[in-house]
């Protein structure tokens, strides 16, 4: 076996995942230095102002980062707790910086060396030292009640305490998904919660959480609003710039839209599509969006008759017109996706998809062929179950059910309640059904879990053990150009089979009214709000 | 009287024991289960076994209605799954309030509004005004609340920038604020009232006015205000009362769609996000309060007949 030298392709993955800006300093000198290593305590501060009110739309559970289950809860854990990397962008690269980390450096391809930021308090007045960050991983790996995030930390071996600010990771292998594990939004679980107050509150840190934030939390009352205050120690010189932010609770988009354009409220977390042209044309407000890791797709039961035929699933696969699905569905605004990778994978995606020949796409005459080769020649009548859920509701169902009939599946549209939607798509109790896998950042939580022939998530029970080869090979590469090549191939085996149709991906919004200043969008679903001021 | 009373308390409790049993037991039965909701899409199978243990989901359902009910009636309301918020403070001092406050103004609305509207009509019987009025109330009784809530909001908030959009403030602490705020939802939820009084105090009054006392009224010579308004408007008092009480439940129901229009922190509010998150003890909560409301309001009804019939009272 050749000899790999394993510091260089990870140095050289690194550089390429954490921005081209990001200097490398000889190997062992740590990898990553933070822009400025400022944050000594005690420094004089910005003065912070004004007091921003920001509608949150969907369910909040609960703000404890290592339990949450919902982006909406994740946007606001985001502005009190830091992870050990952040999420950056730059407008086309989404790169992974240093957050809580100041370097991170390898032993070797299984052992990460990070040294922390010197001087960081949680807001209880405890340090944010080496102690607290063993407290954290593990609390994700093994804490009872299990987190839903363990799986991300599941190859941790052993978290290995060097001095007060410089720990170590020992991993079972390389672990390729690590960056997008140890940041503190989409991963959660490299989310730095305080030791101390979850031993002050145990089960309810989620009504109580004290991080390292920009923001402290001070008060959730139920249904109305979670309030902030900033954090005058936060580590970042000069942030955050507002002196409150209020999340106002609401259930209802046009409600916030109104109070949007009324003045009472300065923006919002989320902008359903069905708004989005109602905010282009009001002046006073800005749109941020844009598509995001993303896919959505019209999933099969490959378990059960009749979409254990894959020449069935491969007919409706090339029937769905996509093009009239983004118009009449997504309102316009959602791209045609051709494979479960999303523009934001910036070392993964093709931006040539569509002519390179890959995936899924609209082509009746194909569709036809695969069902002339169908066991059951007469007609095909199944269930399509669908909720009031998701970014466009039922939307999707009614645009798929005529393409479906066109090639003789009848497909019987059955509405029901949302949680009995989720418990029956878990249990596996349907023919069609379209879902969302939102927020992802790397290839790895896009297709594995999802599609892992024994996964939870794989809904549809679509069974290819070469996928899972595949996917497992790719979590150790840790070279991009190669990781490519093996997600590529697993792909082409999930698209062939058919498993799912895949639709889109799609932009996903905020607004601000122009009084806002700073924001600095993330194709991640975020509302980081250490940058923003009110005019 | 007391008696009587006792009895409807009796009563009062078997038909909550009733309820609490009802709704707990089709709340389970619906399919749907707190954890698949809370974990969202990334749940594991241990995080989800781990978290049905703790929150005490795999105990059988007699047991776990047992030892919701025996906390209940001890004051402890239990803790909600998912925002782990105390329930007898997110229910009972937090969101209670919010409904009593939008209902209350939407009655006073509807009376304020009905009655004088319901006695004019009367009053003018059969002329244009009459007809107007007919109409305003039809619309009224047709328009479908949320519908109204929103074009209120368009035109009061947005275009004409007179009242807030949404939000709750306490009359409490700050009672203009407090006013200011409930009169959009106030206004939204009391159109089918105001409609409903206007049409019975139309139709009360009329039968009243051709009465021998009100004949006798006028053949003493008493001003024809006084004649309406305390002879013949005293006299709606008893229809008026009973019917509100019986429609205090579709007041409550009208709460749920104007608490999601105006963003009012509500137990309309509290019970829409408890049901579709199978939040069981919160949906309970919820459903004790409301019954218990309705239960009390219609009690109080009958209590208070003797009070405005000094007939009724006489017959003791």
């Amino acid at each position: 076996m050749k000899k790999v030298d394993h510091k260089k392709v990870l140095a050289e993955r690194l550089s390429a995942r954490f921005g081209r800006r990001a200097v490398l300093k000889g190997m062992g000198a740590g990898l990553l230095t933070a822009a400025a290593s400022t944050g000594a305590p005690g420094i004089a501060r910005a003065q912070q102002s004004g007091h921003l009110r920001i509608a949150s739309i969907k369910v909040i559970d609960t703000l404890d980062p290592h339990f949450t289950g919902f982006l909406s809860a994740i946007q606001i854990i985001n502005n009190i707790h830091n992870g050990l990397l952040k999420i950056a962008y730059d407008g086309t690269n989404v790169t992974f910086e240093p957050d809580l980390a100041e370097t991170w450096d390898l032993e070797d391809e299984k052992t990460h060396v990070f040294k922390l930021r010197d001087g960081v308090m949680f807001h209880d007045g405890t340090p944010c030292n080496a102690e607290a960050v063993k407290f954290s991983l593990l609390r994700v790996k093994e804490g009872e009640p299990k987190s839903p995030h363990a799986w991300k930390l599941a190859l941790l071996d052993e978290v290995e305490i060097v001095d007060d600010l410089t720990f170590k990771l020992h991993f079972s292998q390389p672990y390729a998904f690590l960056p997008v594990a140890l940041n503190g939004s989409t991963g959660r679980a490299g989310t730095i919660v305080s030791p101390a107050a979850v031993q002050k509150y145990g089960a309810d840190y989620g009504r109580n959480p004290v991080g390292t934030g920009p923001f402290k939390f001070v008060s959730w009352r139920e249904n109305d609003a979670i309030e902030l205050e900033a954090n005058t120690e936060y580590f970042e010189e000069g942030m955050p710039k507002l002196e409150r932010v209020t999340f106002v609770l609401m259930n209802e988009a046009s409600t916030a839209l109104a109070a949007l354009m009324a003045g009472q409220i300065d923006g919002m977390t989320d902008c359903p599509m069905q708004l989005v042209d109602q905010v282009d044309a009001f002046p006073n407000a800005t749109l941020y969006g844009e598509i995001e890791g993303n896919y959505t797709y019209v999933g099969m039961n490959c378990a059960r008759a009749p979409f254990d035929d894959i020449n069935l699933r491969r007919a409706v696969a090339w029937a769905l017109d996509r093009e009239t699905l983004v118009k009449q569905a997504y309102f316009g605004r959602a791209q045609q996706a051709y494979t479960p990778i999303s523009p934001p994978m910036t070392d993964f995606f093709d931006p040539d998809i569509a002519t390179s020949g890959r995936g899924q796409w609209f082509d009746l005459e194909k569709a036809k062929e695969f069902r002339a080769k169908a066991a059951n020649q007469g007609e095909v009548e199944v269930t399509y179950m669908m909720a009031e859920r998701g970014p466009v509701g039922t939307r999707v169902a009614q645009t798929v059910a005529p393409m479906l009939a066109q090639i003789g599946i009848k497909a019987n549209l059955e509405l029901i309640e949302p949680a009995a939607w989720v418990k029956r798509r878990n249990e596996g109790d349907f023919d069609l059904y379209d879902f969302e896998w939102v927020a992802d950042l790397d290839p790895d939580e896009t297709l594995y879990p999802e599609f892992r022939s024994d996964g939870a998530w794989n809904f549809g029970k679509w069974v290819n053990t070469d996928f899972d080869d595949l996917c497992a090979q790719a979590q150790v590469v840790l070279e991009p150009e190669a990781r490519k090549e093996l997600y590529y191939k697993a792909e082409d085996l999930l698209m062939d089979e058919a498993a799912i149709a895949i639709m889109a991906h799609m932009p996903i919004y905020k607004v601000f009214s122009n009084k806002v200043q700073g924001f600095e969008y993330i194709p991640a679903d975020l509302v980081n709000l250490h940058t923003v001021s009110l005019a | 009287m007391w008696g009587q009373a006792l009895g409807k308390i009796a009563q009062t409790l078997v038909v909550l024991f009733v309820v609490s049993v009802a709704s707990f037991g089709l709340l389970k039965l619906a399919p749907g289960d707190p954890i698949q909701i809370m974990l969202g899409s990334e749940f594991s199978q241990e995080a989800y076994d781990s978290l049905t243990a703790e929150l005490g989901l795999d105990q059988p359902f007699l047991a776990q209605y047992a030892d919701w009910a025996v906390r209940f009636v001890q004051g402890d309301w239990g803790t909600s799954y998912v925002a782990r918020t105390d329930i007898f403070t997110y229910a009972f001092k937090e969101a209670l309030p919010v409904t009593l406050t939008l209902a209350s103004f939407s009655l006073a609305f509807a009376i304020l509004i009905g009655v004088p509207l319901g006695v004019l009509s009367a009053v003018k019987k059969d002329t244009a005004f009459d007809a107007g009025a007919a109409v305003l109330a039809l619309t009224g009784t047709a328009f479908p609340s949320f519908l109204l809530g929103i074009l209120l909001i368009w035109f009061f908030a947005v275009k004409m920038q007179l009242f807030p959009v949404m939000g709750y403030v306490s009359p409490w602490q700050d009672f203009w604020g407090g006013i200011y705020h409930m009169i959009l939802p106030g206004l939204t939820l009391s159109t089918y009232f105001i409609a409903m009084i206007t049409r019975l105090t139309r139709a009360t009054l009329i039968e009243v006015m051709e009465q021998p006392y009100i004949a006798a009224a006028r053949a003493r010579g008493e001003p024809s205000w006084r004649v309406i308004w305390v002879h013949g408007v005293r006299n709606i008092a008893m229809p008026l009362v009973t019917i509100l009480g019986l429609q205090l439940g579709v007041l409550l129901q009208g709460t749920v769609l104007t608490e999601t229009v105006f963003n009012l922190p509500g137990i309309g509010q509290m019970l829409t996000s408890a049901v579709l998150g199978r939040e069981y003890m919160v949906v309970q909560a919820g459903v004790m309060m409301t019954a218990t409301l309705f239960i009390g309001v219609n009690l109080l009804v009958d209590l208070s007949y003797p009070f405005l019939d000094p007939r009724l009272r006489a017959r003791k």
